[in-house]
């Protein structure tokens, strides 16, 4: 940061306005092509959707032992990619760090639309999907409620609560900016503006309030983001099944979360970065430091990844040394290759500092990333099912087209959507990029008090 | 306040409007309202207003969610008393899952609901001395006053660095 310090040429606020209102002009053809066609692709899973809740889950190539294979792979993980936008904006919040201020904004937009599109997969999932509501406790004259003691019902409350703060919390960084951008917005825009602002004018009453709402909806969301992927996990550890039953399931998933989610973070921010011209905000110095979180919570995968398998021959347990040894050499052992190949191994190439400011590189490396969780969970999930106790069980799953098409269709909603808001709301937080600004300001009176 | 009027003082800087901030406490019963495009700790600390009550709504909330999730968990398996696994009927370690999850839920949605309550939005007008570059870049101190101390709080503003000074009707 000494580099930016001594920078005498200091963005004002006007700068950051500029920089980030101008993103919201109104976008030319090729965006709406791009939106149309991720909807387009959305439209087609849909579609296949009410075949399946038509036909029945025989569409699919769910048979036994295999009846969690692809949707809840695709649960999981957008719940996973969901964790680096409340790791950014929350936790790197209370730890006040600076380089999340130009990125946070995105994360947590990518937190919401990957939690909504998580949330879509149990249902999608459910044979009965109309019954969906059975998982939430209201009256009913046979006394029946959710068993609370299943994990199953622990998840439906921690994600259900996860959307709602992610929801609230994006919403309340939004306030002061949205109020900004309806003092330069004309028609529909100026009332849309107008509407999400609130009314808001900036008072000292008002910013009294709202920072201290703020800070504990960051304190709040901290332990929450932990307890949602312990909670997704213990939907597996919490069985009998080798392969599952495991300890470190909830450290081991909230890494991977991280993980796939800060490289999520990555994928996303690189191309939009060019596409809507926000180089000066975005610098690789915040490249850099997403980098470096991927690197870390690489490792911890890694390290993960070994335990299990130490833990699985001291155990001795010749059920669960079975399970694993399918895992890595079994008929789809390659998928286990491939994961290790994209979790473990290329991304110790971020050790490097100028592959970690290098674009391009980090940008492919994170869509390895991205490749490589995908493939975690299902080698997780549908590997243990597919080698269970009865060998005499033991068969091949095969996802259906209708599985791959919504799985496709899930992204197309999720990247659809991300594109929607980046073009009508601040995907960059202009209010906590003027704080950095004082910031800077105050480091250049203090150390460079010439230059200022 | 007879013949009241509300001065603006427009500054640039977010030192030089909570040092004016400092200053307009000489002045008795002079009623300030501060603009910023950011939360500033200086402005926060020369207004010298408690700390929000905020806090209090969301341990309220907080503490309300757990006692939601011990009724809701325990009260539905009274409901049904049936023991299944050999598991008791009141199982506090999963239920103690729910507690978190309602605490933190209920929890945030007071905090978020206290912010609009204390703030006082949604609000239908925008406030009065509000200017546009308040919520762009600049820092707004609006001093209700009578008329008779119009002149010490316009010097406090000039003395302070105020980029425009404009006089309200209050």
């Amino acid at each position: 940061m000494a580099a930016a310090v001594q920078d005498t040429s200091t963005p004002t606020f006007r700068d950051v306005d500029r920089s980030v209102l101008r993103v919201m002009e109104m976008p030319g053809p090729l965006y709406w092509v791009w939106v149309g066609f991720c909807f387009t692709l959305v439209g087609i899973a849909a579609a296949l959707w009410i075949r399946q809740i038509y036909s029945g889950l025989g569409v699919t190539g769910l048979r036994q032992p295999v009846m969690w294979a692809t949707y809840i792979t695709d649960f999981v993980f957008w719940v996973g990619i969901a964790h680096s936008g409340t790791l950014i904006s929350a936790i790197l919040f209370l730890f006040r760090t600076r380089w999340r201020t130009a990125v946070y904004r995105a994360a947590e937009t990518m937190t919401l639309f990957a939690v909504a599109t998580a949330g879509l997969f149990p249902l999608i999932h459910l044979g009965r999907v109309w019954n969906a509501y059975w998982l939430l406790p209201y009256p009913n004259e046979r006394f029946l409620q959710p068993n609370f003691r299943s994990p199953l019902v622990w998840d439906a409350f921690a994600v259900s609560t996860y959307l709602t703060i992610s929801a609230l919390f994006l919403f309340m960084g939004l306030i002061p900016d949205v109020a900004n951008a309806r003092e330069q917005a004309t028609g529909w825009r100026k009332t849309f503006y107008s509407i999400l602002a609130l009314g808001w004018s900036g008072t000292d009453e008002q910013w009294r309030h709202y920072s201290m709402a703020y800070l504990l909806l960051a304190g709040l969301a901290t332990p929450l983001v932990l307890s949602v992927h312990s909670v997704v996990s213990w939907d597996f550890a919490m069985a009998q099944l080798p392969g599952w039953h495991s300890t470190i399931f909830a450290p081991y998933f909230v890494a991977g979360a991280i993980f796939s989610g800060v490289a999520m973070v990555i994928t996303l921010l690189v191309p939009m970065r060019k596409w809507l011209h926000i180089e000066d905000l975005l610098t690789p110095w915040h490249f850099d430091n997403l980098a470096k979180v991927v690197l870390l919570t690489s490792l911890i995968v890694s390290y993960s990844y070994a335990t299990e398998t130490f833990m699985t021959w001291y155990s001795g347990d010749k059920i669960e040394q079975m399970t694993f040894h399918m895992r890595y050499f079994g008929p789809w052992g390659w998928m286990f290759w491939v994961m290790v190949a994209c979790n473990c191994v290329i991304p110790l190439l971020l050790f490097s500092p100028r592959i970690r400011v290098n674009l391009t590189a980090l940008w492919i490396i994170s869509i390895f990333v991205n490749i490589g969780m995908w493939f975690e969970r299902f080698v997780i999930i549908a590997g243990s099912l597919a080698a269970n106790f009865n060998p005499s069980q033991w068969a091949l799953y095969r996802p259906s087209i209708t599985e791959l098409m919504i799985t496709i269709g899930s992204f197309a909603w999720f990247l659809g959507l991300f594109s929607l808001f980046a073009r009508f709301l601040p995907i960059v937080s202009m209010t906590e990029l003027k704080e950095g600004i004082t910031w800077l300001r105050k480091a250049l009176r203090r150390d460079y008090p010439k230059a200022a | 306040m007879s013949g009241a009027v509300q001065i603006v003082g427009r500054f640039a800087d977010e030192y030089a409007c909570a040092d004016c901030i400092e200053k307009l406490k000489s002045v008795r019963g002079a009623a300030v309202k501060v603009f910023s495009p950011i939360p500033s700790h200086h402005i926060e600390h020369a207004v010298g207003k408690p700390r929000s009550p905020v806090r209090a709504f969301v341990l309220t909330g907080g503490i309300l969610g757990i006692v939601t999730a011990i009724a809701l968990t325990v009260g539905t398996s009274w409901e049904w008393n049936l023991v299944v696994g050999g598991k008791p009927i009141v199982s506090w370690p999963p239920f103690i899952i729910i507690m978190f999850e309602l605490m933190v839920l209920f929890g945030g949605i007071s905090a978020v609901l206290s912010f609009l309550l204390n703030a006082r939005v949604p609000a239908f007008e925008i406030e009065t001395g509000y200017s546009s570059r308040f919520s762009e870049d600049r820092f707004g101190v609006a001093v209700r006053c009578d008329e008779a101390q119009s002149g010490q709080v316009e010097s406090i503003l000039n003395e302070s660095g105020a980029e425009e000074i404009v006089r309200e009707a209050a």
